[in-house]
C-alpha cells in the first residue's frame, strides 16, 4: 500500500492535465443552459492538451522512470510518442471548436471532453509498460471512439459508422485479448519487461508464434491494415469530420505505439524456430512484410477509384499505414527514429488535409469533390494550402512527406539483407498514389469554377489549425534538422528495451 | 480420466453449446438465456481453477446484471418476435470458407497446446483470493484500476450521449 504514495506521481503530468481538463469541462457542460454555445468547451479542451504538451516538454530531461513496477513507464519513447499524440490531438480539438456541420450540432461539449479522455487513452498505451495497462488504456482509446463516431445521431451514416467501428473493434480486442492470454500463460507476469526476461528461457516456438500472430492480427484491425481493413472506410465517411480526423491521425499513431510496446518489447528476445532461432520478431519478419505490401498496394489501388474526399483520406491512410508497415517490417537499428518522423509528418499533412475538408463539408454539405472545383479562383490562400498538404501526401521534395517517406525508405535498403521487394512495392504503390492526389490539385487549380456560391469564411479553430500544419508540412520538409534536433534528445530510443 | 476432466469437458461443453445456440435461434428471449448458459458454463470453469471470487462476480455480473439488463432492452424497445424469417449472407462459399478457416485455426491451436505444459497446479494459489485480488488491485495495479473507472465514465456519458432523446418532442415526454 505504501508503494502507492512514495510513487513520483509527478511523472504522469501531462495525463493529470488531460484528465483534470476532461472533468472539468464535463462539469461546466452540465451546468451550462441548453441554448449556449458548445464552442468555448472545444476551445478550452485544445488549451489543456497544449499545456499537457509542454508539460511532456518539460519532462524531457527526465532519467527514465516508472511508477509501481512498471504499470506507468516514462520512458524516451513514451514522452516521444506522447508529443505526437497530444500534437495530433490539440489539432483534432482545433478541428472541433471549428465544426459547423449543416445538422447542427448539440453534442460539441461531448465531443471535446470524449476526445480528451481518447487521448488520454493513446498518452497511457505510450506510457504503459504492462500488459494490463496497456490493455485497458487502448480500450479507454477505443470506447471513446465508437461514441465519437456516432455523435451525428440524426445521420444514418455515422449510426452505421459507430455500429461497424464497434463491432470490428471488438472482434479485434478480443483476438488480441486471446494473444495476450498465451503470453500470460507461458510467463505467469503482466509486466512487459519481466515477460521479455521469461520468454527468453522458455521453449515453446510454436506458442509464441501463434500468440505473435494473434496479437499482430489484433493490432492491424486497430491500424486497418489490409485485410482487417474493411471497416475504416465506412467508418470514415460516416463520422463526423473532426473524429475522422481524430482516428486517422492519433488513434493510427495510438496504433503503432501499441505495435512497437507489445510485439519488440516482448519478441525483440524470444526463442523462435524458422529463421532467425534468436529472436521470434525476426523470425516473423515476412508476415510482417506480406502485411505491409498488401496494405500498400490495395489501400493505394482502391483510392483511385474514390470520388468521396473521406474515403479518398481513408484509403490514403490505409496505404500510409502500408508504408509505416513497411518501414516496422524493416528492423533497421532506425525503425523507432524512422517511424516517428513518419508518424510527425503524417500528422501535419493529414490534420491540414482534414481541417479544411471539414470546412468544405460544413459548407457544401457533401464531401463529394466536386466541392473543390476550381477553388482556387474563389480561395487561393485555401486551395495553395491543401495543395501543399497533398503534395506533402504525395511525398514531393519539399514537404514534410517527402523526408519521412525518404527515411523509410533507406530503412529498408540499407539494412542486411535488404529489403528490396517492399522498397519497390513502396516506389510503385508511391506513383500510383501520384494519380490521386493531382486529379485533386487538377481539381483545385485548373477546372472552372462548379458551384457558383463561394465557400464562407473559415472559422478561427479551422483556420488556425490549417496554419499550423501548412508551417509545420513546409519546417519538416526545407529544415528537416528541426525533427532531428527533437529526436536527438531521445537517443536513439536505446531505454526501449529492457 | 479424473473427476476435474470430465467436469471440465461438461462445462465446456456446456459454454459452446450456448454460444451455438445464441447464434441459431431466433427468438431475443432464448437469445438470451442461452447466453445465460453460457456464461454460468464459464463460471463453473473459473470454480474448477478454483478462482471462486472471479466465478461469483461472474454469475452476479454477467448472468446477473448484464442479462437483466438485456431484457430490459427487449422489453423497452419494439421488436419483432413473430419474425421468422432468417436473413443470411454470404453464400455456400462463404460458408466452407468459414468452416475451413474456423477448423483450420482449431487444429493450429490444439497442435501447439498439446504438447504444452503450464507447469503450476491450482494448490499454489492463495485459499482466500478475494482477499488476494483486493491487495494486488489496490497496489500493485493501482494504474490500470483508475483507467477503468475513467473508461466507465467514458461508457456512462456515450450512453446517456447515445440514447438520450433530441429534439422538440423530447421535453414534453
Amino acid at each position: 500500500m505504501n508503494d502507492v504514495w512514495q510513487s513520483d506521481w509527478s511523472l504522469m503530468t501531462p495525463e493529470w492535465i488531460v484528465l483534470a481538463v476532461a472533468v472539468v469541462l464535463l462539469l461546466i457542460d452540465v451546468a451550462m443552459p441548453d441554448e449556449r454555445s458548445r464552442r468555448p468547451l472545444a476551445w478550452g479542451a485544445a488549451l489543456g492538451a497544449v499545456l499537457a504538451l509542454g508539460a511532456t516538454a518539460a519532462l524531457i530531461p527526465a532519467e527514465p522512470a516508472s511508477i509501481l513496477h512498471g504499470t506507468f513507464r516514462l520512458d524516451s519513447f513514451a514522452k516521444a510518442f506522447k508529443l505526437l499524440l497530444l500534437a495530433g490531438g490539440a489539432l483534432a480539438l482545433l478541428i472541433v471548436a471549428g465544426w459547423n456541420p449543416k445538422e447542427g450540432s448539440r453534442y460539441g461539449g461531448e465531443f471535446a471532453y470524449l476526445l480528451l479522455f481518447a487521448l488520454l487513452g493513446a498518452m497511457m498505451t505510450a506510457s504503459s509498460g504492462d500488459l494490463l495497462t496497456l490493455f485497458v488504456s487502448v480500450e479507454l482509446l477505443t470506447v471513446s471512439s465508437y461514441i465519437l463516431a456516432g455523435l451525428r445521431k440524426t445521420v444514418a451514416a455515422s449510426n452505421e459508422a459507430a455500429l461497424k467501428y464497434v463491432i470490428n473493434g471488438g472482434i479485434a480486442t478480443a483476438v488480441m485479448l486471446f494473444g495476450m492470454s498465451y503470453v500470460f500463460g507461458l510467463t505467469g507476469t503482466t509486466n512487459l519487461n519481466e515477460i521479455a526476461r521469461r520468454l527468453q528461457e522458455t521453449n515453446e516456438p510454436y506458442m509464441l508464434a501463434l500468440a505473435f500472430l494473434l496479437l499482430l492480427i489484433g493490432v492491424s484491425f486497430k491500424l486497418a491494415a489490409v485485410p482487417f481493413h474493411m471497416w475504416a472506410p465506412d467508418v470514415y465517411e460516416g463520422a463526423p469530420v473532426p473524429a475522422t480526423a481524430f482516428f486517422a491521425v492519433v488513434s493510427k499513431t495510438a496504433g503503432f505505439v501499441l505495435l512497437l510496446r507489445l510485439l519488440v518489447t516482448m519478441f525483440a528476445a524470444a526463442p523462435a524456430e524458422g529463421r532467425d532461432p534468436s529472436s521470434l520478431l525476426l523470425s516473423m519478419q515476412p508476415a510482417i512484410a506480406v502485411l505491409a505490401g498488401l496494405t500498400m498496394i490495395i489501400g493505394s489501388v482502391v483510392a483511385l477509384r474514390q470520388r468521396s474526399l473521406k474515403r479518398l483520406l481513408a484509403y490514403s491512410s490505409i496505404a500510409h499505414a502500408g508504408y509505416l508497415l513497411a518501414g516496422f517490417a524493416a528492423m533497421s537499428w532506425a525503425m523507432i527514429d524512422s517511424l516517428w518522423i513518419y508518424l510527425l509528418a503524417y500528422l501535419l499533412m493529414n490534420m491540414g488535409a482534414f481541417a479544411i475538408v471539414s470546412h468544405i463539408v460544413d459548407e457544401t454539405g457533401s464531401d463529394d469533390w466536386d466541392g473543390l472545383t476550381g477553388l482556387y479562383r474563389h480561395r487561393p490562400l485555401l486551395a495553395a494550402a491543401l495543395g501543399l498538404f497533398l503534395l506533402s501526401l504525395a511525398g514531393i521534395p519539399g514537404t514534410a512527406g517527402f523526408i519521412a517517406k525518404l527515411h523509410l525508405f533507406i530503412g529498408l535498403v540499407v539494412t542486411e539483407p535488404g529489403h528490396y521487394v517492399l522498397a519497390a512495392v513502396m516506389a510503385i504503390t508511391t506513383v500510383i498514389s501520384y494519380v490521386y492526389y493531382f486529379n485533386l490539385i487538377v481539381q483545385l487549380f485548373f477546372r472552372p469554377l462548379f458551384s457558383s456560391a463561394p465557400l464562407g469564411r473559415m472559422s478561427a479553430g479551422l483556420s488556425a489549425a490549417v496554419v499550423l500544419c501548412a508551417l509545420g508540412t513546409l519546417a519538416l520538409g526545407w529544415a528537416p534538422g528541426l525533427a532531428y534536433n527533437v529526436l536527438a534528445q531521445f537517443d536513439h530510443f536505446g531505454d526501449f528495451l529492457p | 480420466m479424473s473427476g476435474t476432466d470430465i467436469a471440465f469437458f461438461l462445462l465446456a461443453l456446456a459454454a459452446i453449446a450456448g454460444a451455438v445456440m445464441m447464434l441459431q435461434l431466433t427468438n431475443v428471449v432464448h437469445m438470451v438465456l442461452s447466453l445465460v448458459m453460457t456464461f454460468l458454463a464459464i463460471a463453473g470453469l473459473y470454480v474448477l481453477l478454483s478462482a471462486e471470487f472471479v466465478a461469483v462476480v461472474q454469475v452476479l455480473i454477467y448472468s446477473g446484471a448484464i442479462t437483466i439488463i438485456m431484457l430490459f432492452a427487449i422489453m423497452l424497445t419494439r421488436h419483432h418476435a413473430d419474425d421468422k424469417e432468417r436473413q443470411t449472407t454470404g453464400g455456400v462459399g462463404h460458408k466452407a470458407a468459414a468452416a475451413f478457416a474456423v477448423l483450420a485455426f482449431g487444429l493450429a491451436v490444439y497442435a501447439g497446446i498439446r504438447t504444452l505444459d503450464f507447469g503450476a497446479d491450482g494448490s499454489a494459489l492463495p485459499a482466500d483470493n478475494a482477499k488476494a485480488i483486493g491487495q494486488w488491485l489496490y497496489s500493485y495495479y493501482t494504474i490500470p484500476f483508475e483507467i477503468v473507472s475513467v473508461l466507465l465514465l467514458v461508457a456512462l456519458i456515450g450512453a446517456i450521449v447515445l440514447a438520450k432523446k433530441d429534439g422538440k418532442g423530447a421535453e414534453d415526454e
